[in-house]
């Protein structure tokens, strides 16, 4: 019964069981608070769904190769709003679990910090999937997204739950305090949710913050979300996974080289 | 068999070397103890050993294995209980053993049979459906040395298991670690209260300022700084500054503590007392706390020259 004591080597592999385990650790803390997360993927998301669809969608009417205005936002709520479980996750609950010498035992076990990272981008992808099925189930229910877009929305959330799970690690590894690490919602989430081309295309912007739009980390995973909802996928849309793929290459090892400053002294 | 050797082991934030060049080893099966104030390194030692800390200079072995190269394979083999113990708010009892015995490398079926019988050794099995907030600082702390057991390490490193418990609690720490004592467990514990030291370690390294100033157990110790007995010398009617001048004027190693002069002994002998006049003098058995004070007086001095 005494554990796998093998020499390995120390760096440039992840240890599959230090991953599973943080990340079962997560679920079940998640799980014990059900009640209230429920409020969190699914009665929220719905307000905001049906507000913007319901209430601004009766001002807005038909847009053009787009359908109705309900068919168009849908698919960019769903994202903006795995996006905010996935930073959330990554920055809040991070930072929570760093002052509570969490990875500090977590550590003492044969685990390394990139594994520590990776785990929590597994479960910022697990959160962020959790909202996708329940947001968009709620819109497939209304008719403002296909069911056959599921399983491609799933996919995207994938990304969403890597890029903004490793933003969010960012902060919470660099944040000295609560107050300094609310800044990831006012600068970077908020900001991002109403500029991404969620809520109008970016085509309507100024023309100088049209490009800033671009390279906003979320507005690839918008396109690819409406692309897959309206089965209407293109050119800009492989542009729009590179840049996702290539985030997520470059924020990893950014995280783990933070979280590797801030827990290792 | 060696479990734990440290050779020339430095730790350095900045310019500041908390840990100086410390040498020591723990055969298995031992208790060896690292006593000293706040500051002494001792917390640096064991953050090195359990790999969260990179090492600054010198070697540290577990069981033969370089814990800088084998940081993994070390811990495999180590369990640690840190002094902020480091407990899941956000589970029960039972799912801290369990989550972190699957972490360690159990399977789930192993690591709920472990957890039983963890909770059982510690009689905590009552509260295993417990939150941990509702849990008293004993249990919090017995909770966290059965998480370290969970993989059932080789060695156990505590750093100062009972601060801030309740005599109680204390007491039924010290059972435990006794107990596991028997079980042939290697502890390494570190700690700054000299009853500890003294009831659980089978040697001690006194440390001040990152240096080990001596090591022994703890009668050896006792004997060869404190002697075989200490006098505490109250003044009743002559004046500190006199007393000071005939302990200076006989050589003797005293420090001042609150109204006391404490005497001590040297080379297992009881210190040779003047005769002073005006004081009321208590023989009594030297322990730990003289020697520090007689150790770590004599490494201040060293520090200041």
């Amino acid at each position: 019964m005494t554990t796998a004591t093998a020499l390995v080597p120390e760096t440039g592999f992840i240890r599959w069981r230090s991953v599973h385990a943080i990340w079962w650790r997560h679920l079940l803390a998640l799980s014990r608070v059900w009640q209230v997360a429920l409020t969190w993927f699914v009665i929220e998301p719905a307000v905001v769904l049906l507000a913007v669809a319901l209430g601004i969608g009766q001002l807005v009417g038909e847009m053009e190769g787009f359908g109705n205005y309900a068919m168009f936002v849908a698919p960019g709520i769903v994202i903006g709003t795995a996006m905010f479980h996935a930073i959330f996750e990554c920055s809040w609950s991070t930072f929570e679990r760093i002052g509570q010498s969490y990875y500090e035992t977590a550590l003492t076990a044969p685990v390394t910090i990139p594994e520590i990272v990776f785990a929590e981008l597994l479960f910022a992808v697990t959160r962020a999937l959790i909202s996708t099925v329940a947001v968009a189930g709620f819109a497939i229910a209304f008719g403002w997204i296909p069911l056959g877009a599921l399983p491609g929305l799933m996919l995207v959330s994938v990304g969403v739950g890597t890029v903004f799970g490793g933003i969010g690690l960012l902060f919470a590894a660099l944040a000295p305090s609560m107050h300094a690490l609310s800044l990831v919602f006012t600068l970077v989430a908020t900001p991002l949710y109403f500029f991404s081309g969620t809520f109008f295309p970016i085509s309507v912007l100024p023309a100088w913050l049209q490009p800033v739009a671009w390279v906003a980390p979320l507005t690839p995973l918008v396109e690819l979300a409406r692309g897959v909802a309206l089965a209407d996928l293109g050119w800009t849309h492989v542009y729009c996974a590179v840049y996702v793929l290539g985030l997520t290459a470059l924020l990893y090892p950014l995280a783990v080289a933070l979280m590797r400053r801030r827990l290792m002294k | 068999m060696t479990a734990i050797e440290a050779r020339g082991v430095v730790k350095s934030f900045g310019t500041l070397r908390a840990v100086d060049g410390v040498s020591f080893k723990v055969a298995r099966g031992e208790t060896y103890g690292l006593l000293g104030p706040n500051g002494a390194g001792k917390t640096s030692i064991m953050r090195m050993l359990a790999g969260l800390s990179p090492i600054s200079g010198g070697e540290l072995f577990l069981s033969g294995l370089n814990v800088a190269q084998h940081s993994r394979a070390v811990r495999a083999r180590l369990g640690v209980v840190t002094q902020a113990d480091g407990l899941d708010g956000e589970l029960s009892v039972r799912q801290n053993l369990e989550v972190f015995g699957f972490l360690v490398g159990l399977s789930r079926r192993q690591a709920r049979i472990r957890a039983d019988e963890v909770l059982g050794f510690f009689r905590l099995g009552d509260r295993a459906t417990s939150e941990v907030d509702e849990l008293s600082g004993g249990m919090r702390r017995r909770l966290a040395i059965a998480r370290a057991l969970m993989g059932e390490p080789e060695v156990i490193i505590l750093d100062e298991p009972s601060t801030g418990l309740d005599p109680e609690s204390r007491i039924r720490v010290w059972e435990e670690l006794a107990e596991l004592k028997r079980a042939d467990v290697t502890l390494l514990m570190s700690t700054h209260y000299m009853d500890e030291a003294e009831t659980l370690c089978d040697r001690i390294a006194i440390m001040h300022s990152g240096r080990i100033l001596d090591e022994g157990t703890p009668p050896e110790l006792v004997s060869r700084h404190a002697g075989s007995a200490a006098m505490d010398i109250r003044p009743n009617g002559s004046s500190r500054d006199s007393i000071r001048l005939q302990l200076d004027a006989a050589g003797l190693n005293y420090r001042e503590v609150g109204a006391l002069f404490r005497v001590t002994g040297g080379n297992g002998a009881p210190p040779s007392l003047p005769d002073i006049a005006g004081v009321q003098v208590t023989e009594r058995a030297a322990n730990l706390e003289d020697v520090f004070l007689a150790l770590a007086g004599r490494g201040l001095q060293e520090d200041l020259a």
